[in-house]
């Protein structure tokens, strides 16, 4: 008997355009094609664990304005900032942050409590970066929170976060868009979103420095990653692009609603092939 | 997806229309491959009416690019719609294939070379 074939959704960085996925996920909901595994990177790990967790659509939109606001970037982490005109004094180190995650982990807290990845009702992996060797760390177990929270640490906005021995920072300096995590777990089709980076429209502080550095960087690995798990892989990797009219800035959680619509729109293109891979009847 | 070859002196092109994927990307390999092994090396595929591109398409324009160069030829991209066009770009394609917004400028590009 031929094997089913695996659906995984990997949805990359992207921060409030990731809300897109909830869209692609509402029409493969209302299609019965569900989907084996989940992994998420950086603001797709917000998603892909409330979707794992099997929350409904208007919970992960609720949660996410609860997560994802511009409240958690108000707080500057003054220690870290002294920090970096004298070290020694405000002891500079591994977990240096522009920005204080205070009211971050407090949301996080706030949606996933103590759940881990066991409480999952699909499979999920969060892609993590150490911040000490820049390997690669995929988690799939422990508390979701951590997870996220490491999965989120971008690098000078929020410092690391340990988990367990390991100092953790955001997926995206290692891995942006982690489809490799679900050919080895052996998905056969692979839904695939996730967004460049934006810059900021100017540079005129040292955050904003740091964030374009950042993304310069990030959005080169994102393309070279890309390249070459499509071009050396079997695996068939479908990659979901929603069209946005204007541009979805990092906070504009006023936007999801229309990022969800586009996301759906998006996705109802494929369903057809999708159907096709996955030799589901319509 | 159809495929329509058309020659024209030296350079071929082929028209494609519908998706490139998993199910059509075989068929694709297996016509270009014929084509240049039986003597057109130059080929421009003009991909105006190519609505879908998935990894497997990718793919299929990495081999022909291949096979193209390993006999002397180009293998070129002409006309791609902007969906298309973002999953070259995401992908790096456009550093290793040469891609042009229409299948005149991709003429062109043939007619200089050979001119040059």
């Amino acid at each position: 008997m031929d094997k089913k074939p695996r659906l995984a959704l990997v949805v990359g960085a992207g921060s409030v355009k990731c809300a897109a996925a909830l869209g692609l996920w509402k029409v493969l909901n209302r299609e019965n094609i569900p989907i084996d595994l989940f992994v998420g990177c950086s603001g797709g790990s917000l998603y892909t664990a409330t979707m794992a967790l099997g929350f409904s659509l208007d919970e992960c939109i609720e949660y996410t304005k609860t997560l994802w606001n511009k409240e958690v970037t108000a707080q500057k982490n003054w220690q870290a900032l002294l920090s970096v005109a004298f070290p020694k004094l405000f002891n500079f180190g591994p977990s240096f942050g522009m920005i204080s995650d205070r009211r971050m982990e407090t949301n996080l807290n706030q949606v996933f409590s103590n759940r881990t990845f066991a409480e999952v009702k699909t499979p999920l992996t969060i892609m993590t970066t150490d911040f000490y060797t820049g390997e690669q760390v995929p988690l799939n177990e422990g508390k979701i929170v951590d997870a996220i929270r490491a999965s989120i640490a971008i690098p000078f906005i929020w410092s690391a976060h340990k988990v367990g021995e390991r100092t953790l920072i955001d997926g995206g300096v290692s891995n942006p868009m982690p489809v490799d995590v679900a050919i080895k777990e052996g998905a056969d089709v692979i839904l695939a979103m996730g967004f460049q980076s934006p810059l900021p429209r100017t540079v005129k502080s040292v955050s904003r420095y740091a964030f374009h550095i950042n993304s310069l960087m990030t959005n080169n690995l994102y393309h070279s990653n890309f390249a070459f798990h499509n071009a050396v892989h079997h695996s068939e990797i479908i990659t979901i692009l929603p069209e946005f009219e204007h541009s979805i800035r990092l906070f504009d959680t006023d936007q999801i609603p229309y990022v969800i619509a586009q996301g759906e729109k998006a996705a109802e293109e494929q369903i057809p092939y999708i159907r096709k891979l996955l030799n589901i009847e319509p | 997806m159809e495929i329509t070859i058309t020659t024209t002196g030296v350079i071929d092109q082929i028209i494609i229309t519908g998706s490139i994927d998993a199910l059509t990307a075989p068929q694709l390999i297996n016509t270009i491959n014929a084509h240049i092994h039986d003597g057109h090396p130059n080929v421009i595929a003009d991909f105006s009416k190519v609505e879908f591109m998935s990894s497997a398409g990718l793919r299929a324009i990495l081999a022909s690019v291949k096979e193209a160069r390993a006999n002397g030829g180009d293998f070129r991209l002409a006309a791609p719609q902007p969906n298309v066009e973002k999953v070259l770009k995401m992908s790096g394609f456009h550093n290793i294939v040469k891609v042009f917004t229409n299948v005149d400028d991709a003429l062109a590009s043939f007619e200089s070379q050979n001119n040059g």
